[in-house]
């Protein structure tokens, strides 16, 4: 990973393994030009937009304390 | 997800987005429901892309659906995989996730209302596709476990660690010369990452939309770049992706 000039690319034709976050930036990005107003309001959207970004943060951030967790634990058993 | 749906199950049209013209085969695209294939219908001289999903699941349900991030992984995927393999045929202009008409009728007077919005955004994507362009802080090699006598002491060095180790972003002038490269691939860049906004150590992030003639290029730029950087930083780059964000940005408030 860490070779000189690492580039990492993925391929969303080639079936190559794309991460979920990258699938949610671009699908639930401002790609809008038609609307069924009929059924979703903008700001409703926008609104679990805001909820998804912490939810996932979080989930990262409980990763990283479970991990400082168990070091700890090994530490001190 | 993935229920089988009785045919007395009102649906409602899941719209993907809108062509110029048909592919030469028909495609064989399976839906946002991962149930029902993916049909182009022939609408006010454009050709939408639409498939035939639970009107319970995708109007009623929607957002707590959304809420749901089981669903919405599985659901966002399916409709990446339906509108990344219509963009593999034809320019499109993606329509929002979650877009969904209660008849043809009701998309048709739509696509009428806004045609010449349409065609300006057909000029803009014209042969384009959209690039994913992170960048990422290579972490330092991790540094030895403190020697602790007691968890507290471990945490102090910890959270020592952590805070030596916060990333420092990219110098102004670096960044402007990357940026200034990219745009000279570039037909248009738009912010990006709402969601991944968080990941750890990434310094930059944005969407190109880059001409399919220009593509070698933009791989130079990056190449270029990642030599530069080597051992400080990564270059994460992913495509092409459906123009997602270079549809007019005025049709928001429609």
């Amino acid at each position: 990973m860490s070779a000189p000039g690492t580039i990492v690319f993925a391929d969303t034709n080639e079936g190559d393994q794309l991460a979920l976050l990258d699938i949610l930036d671009h699908v639930l990005n401002q790609g809008v030009i038609l609307r069924g107003n009929l059924v979703i309001s903008l700001a409703g959207v926008d609104l679990v937009y805001v909820g998804l970004d912490v939810i996932l943060t979080s989930i990262e951030t409980a990763m990283r304390h479970i991990n400082a967790t168990s070091r700890v634990t090994e530490k001190t058993s | 997800m993935a229920t089988q749906l009785k045919p007395t199950d009102r649906r409602v049209l899941y719209l993907y987005g809108v062509t110029q013209s048909q592919p030469a085969k028909p495609l064989r695209l399976m839906g946002v429901d991962l149930n029902s294939p993916v049909e182009a219908i022939e609408c006010e001289g454009v050709i939408c892309w639409i498939s035939r999903v639970s009107a319970d699941e995708f109007e009623g349900s929607l957002t707590k659906n959304m809420e749901n991030l089981d669903w919405l992984s599985s659901a966002s995927v399916a409709h990446q995989r339906a509108v990344g393999g219509i963009a593999q045929h034809a320019d499109i202009l993606p329509a929002r996730f979650g877009t969904v008409f209660l008849y043809e009728n009701s998309l048709r007077a739509h696509v009428r209302e806004h045609a010449r919005e349409i065609e300006k955004n057909f000029k803009r994507v014209k042969g384009a596709q959209e690039w994913g362009i992170k960048i990422f802080q290579i972490a330092s090699p991790v540094a030895p476990v403190p020697k602790a006598g007691t968890g507290r002491e471990y945490l102090q060095a910890k959270a020592a660690l952590l805070s030596l180790k916060k990333p420092g972003g990219i110098p102004e002038p670096e960044l402007a010369e990357f940026q200034d490269a990219l745009n000279g691939v570039a037909e248009a860049s738009a912010p990006a990452g709402r969601i991944s906004g968080g990941q750890r150590g990434l310094l930059f992030q944005a969407s190109l939309l880059v001409k399919r003639t220009n593509r070698s290029r933009l791989e130079s730029v990056l190449k270029r770049f990642s030599r530069k950087w080597a051992g400080s930083r990564r270059i994460e780059w992913s495509g092409p992706w459906p123009p997602y964000s270079f549809v007019s940005q005025d049709s928001q408030s429609l």
